[in-house]
């Protein structure tokens, strides 16, 4: 069993330095060809049930895709998040469940409002829907008091320091609101999550961590590679550790709470000290590693903010926590 | 010192609100442009005030705290200048006068592409010939390198010295057969500012460019650094304030009184307030010819990890509404740990000066 998550593993690797040019991606976005090659791999729809066209993986598996793909290009594991983590879920056993299809094939781009910045009810909306990443979608799920899904519309786009190979920025909606019926909220769809983040964070950390320890014992300065000084080697040494750490909390059955907790307390430090590590060059895309650091800090900002840490003592104490 | 300057510091930021609008830092922001105008506007305020250098700081924090691309971009014109006024001879001063106008911008070349914090390891020559040098080399990250009149440039002149021997200082005019300067593009933040790689290629020097004397060259920069880093303190200290600005805006806008905020409001307000003590304390001893390089390097740091830790803090707070304004803070604020000397540099020098103290 162990060796098929492997393969896996390699497989999403060799995709992924084969195909997937993050910085390309960042300047022009994910290409209609890139998304039909991880359709064609079944990365796509990852989870979704293959009566809908999905790969229908178990979680470890998808988790495994979005840690190596996010090594190379978190655009694209975040788009997959959007669709496997956050739409299918609400669209799952509701009329969008016939939307799943197209979109697991890459036909239909698909997004959700999960920065939660718009509240949308009535029957029609005719306005601007804030904030969204992966704007140009086809269906967004927008949130009122029941989640509902809208048409797409005309963007204005904004610069968004993270995942800079989709889309972001408001949407001029003009559409009929299809109320969903399901249950679950934006908030049920996140806590769910939290291993697929954490996945993400992981491979984040991955992809900077490995860009700082290639260069750290190429890079000299005083005559020795900058890995042979206590400082680089001492603090790379430490988040090789707790990147260790990451990778067993993910692979072991610890509840997905401490995942999340775990990760989001080293991406931001770990994706920053890789960057230190390639001094003037860090600062420069060419080198490929600032890009873990914006994105890192979007992640964090977006997926731990206070109500994750509620929910998480909460979890811990058993009870309601309030401020004074 | 800097109490009495308080009028001036209002007018400081003043301009830089009225000038580094939202639209305009945007502007420069995406497109990587240096904003001359904006540079000749801020030098009309009689910030570059050699009797009262700071001036120069307030000018530079006040500047940063409104927007660190265009703050950064308007206060360098005269980079490297201190070495010229230090040590340089009457007609190499003379430049300084059009450059306190506006008319001459200046920049300085130490750090090459093969690296920065070992400055006495650099391999760009100068070799004497006849009445000569010929300037041989390359330089990397160099601001304004590819707009800069003259560049001050820290060259090797001797193998045969220990290697902080054998360094000298040239005034170098960007317009000599030979230089060679590449904009630098797709930087993280501070994207207002002009980066270059510059080469040399058989660069024709007179003697005259030489700047003070032959093998002082290292020593020369590691004063320059003293007063420099100062004013990198200042940047520092002016994006941590610029990222504080936007935090109790969006506090108090958006009526939030949790704890975990208001400890993390606490914590970035009292670094603020620590790294002020320090910068200006640093400040008031180099502004009167008495340098602590202690000081000025736990000034560099500690201003530096506190920009990036406001940013950071300011993106944690505000994360769900992404602001653009907030995240180009982010972005800027992470070279104050790189440029002028790396935390790790810093560290080095605090630990050699205070245990040779005692």
């Amino acid at each position: 069993m162990e060796d098929e998550f492997e393969l896996l593993r390699d497989t999403v690797r060799t995709f992924s330095e084969k195909n997937l040019d993050e910085k390309k991606i960042e300047s022009e976005g994910i290409t209609e060809n890139t998304i039909q090659n991880i359709a064609s791999q079944g990365f796509l729809g990852a989870r979704i049930p293959s009566k809908f066209g999905g790969s229908e993986l178990d979680e470890k598996s998808y988790n495994i895709i979005l840690q190596e793909l996010s090594k190379y290009s978190p655009s694209v594991a975040m788009r997959i998040f959007i669709l496997n983590s956050l739409y299918y879920p609400l669209a799952k056993n509701t009329e969008l469940e016939s939307t799943l299809s197209d979109a697991s094939s890459g036909k239909l781009n698909v997004t959700v409002d999960f920065l939660n910045n718009n509240r949308i009810d009535g029957e029609k909306f005719n306005g601007i829907v804030h904030d969204i990443l992966n704007a140009n979608s086809n269906k967004i799920i927008v949130f009122g008091k029941n989640p509902a899904v809208v048409d797409g519309g005309t963007i204005e786009e904004k610069d968004f320091m993270g995942f800079r190979g989709l889309k972001f920025g408001d949407i001029k909606v003009d559409s009929d609101l299809q109320y969903l019926n399901t249950t679950s909220t934006l908030n049920d769809v996140l806590e769910n999550s939290y291993n697929a983040i954490s996945s993400i964070n992981l491979g984040l950390i991955s992809g900077a961590l490995d860009k700082a320890m290639e260069y750290s014992t190429i890079r000299k300065a005083f005559d020795y590679t900058l890995s042979s000084y206590e400082p680089v080697a001492f603090n790379l040494s430490k988040m090789i550790s707790q990147k260790n750490i990451l990778e067993n909390i993910l692979n072991s059955n610890i509840d997905s709470f401490y995942a999340l907790n775990f990760s989001m307390n080293i991406i931001v430090e770990t994706t920053r000290y890789a960057l230190n590590v390639h001094g003037g060059y860090g600062y420069f895309s060419d080198f490929g590693v600032e890009k873990f650091y914006r994105d890192a800090m979007v992640m964090k900002s977006i997926f731990y903010g206070n109500s994750e840490l509620k929910n998480l003592s909460e979890h811990v104490f058993g009870n309601k926590i309030r401020f004074i | 010192m800097f109490d009495e300057l308080n009028d001036y510091r209002k007018k400081i930021r003043e301009f830089a609100l009225k000038e580094f609008t939202e639209d305009v830092s945007k502007k420069y922001d995406r497109n990587e442009e240096f904003p001359f105008d904006i540079a000749k506007k801020a030098l009309s305020l009689g910030m570059i005030d050699m009797e009262n250098p700071a001036k120069i700081l307030i000018a530079i924090e006040e500047m940063c705290r409104v927007d660190a691309g265009l703050g950064i971009s308007a206060t360098l014109p005269y980079f490297g200048g201190e070495v010229l006024l230090l040590f340089g001879n009457d007609g190499q001063k003379k430049i300084l006068n059009d450059v306190y106008q506006g008319k001459v911008m200046l920049g300085l070349g130490i750090t090459e592409p093969s690296g920065g914090s070992d400055v006495a390891g650099l391999k760009t020559f100068a070799k004497k010939s006849g009445n000569k040098y010929i300037l041989n080399g390359s330089k990397m990250f160099i601001s304004n390198g590819a707009i800069a009149d003259y560049l001050v440039v820290l060259a090797r002149t001797s193998e045969e010295e220990k290697r902080h021997q054998g360094l000298s200082t040239f005034l170098v005019n960007t317009k000599l057969k030979g230089f060679k300067a590449t904009k630098l593009e797709n930087k993280l933040g501070v994207r207002a500012t002009n980066t270059a790689e510059i080469e040399f290629n058989d660069v024709e020097l007179s003697e005259g460019d030489l700047i003070g004397e032959e093998g002082k060259g290292f020593y020369y920069i590691m004063t320059f650094f003293n007063i420099s880093r100062i004013y990198v303190a200042g940047q520092a200290l002016g994006i941590s304030e610029g990222a504080f600005d936007k935090i109790k805006s969006y506090v108090k806008t958006m009526n939030l009184a949790d704890e975990q905020t208001m400890f993390d409001v606490a914590d970035v307000s009292t670094r603020i307030e620590a790294a002020k003590q320090l910068t200006y304390n640093a400040a008031s001893y180099l502004f009167k010819y008495d340098p602590k390089p202690e000081l000025t390097s736990m000034a560099k740091a500690y201003s530096g990890e506190t920009a990036v830790y406001s940013s950071e803090k300011a993106m944690e707070i505000t994360g769900k509404s992404p602001d653009e304004s907030i995240q180009r803070i982010f972005r800027n604020a992470k070279i104050m740990e790189i440029w002028e000397g790396t935390s790790e540099v810093e560290k080095l020098v605090i630990s050699k000066q205070i245990l040779k103290g005692d």
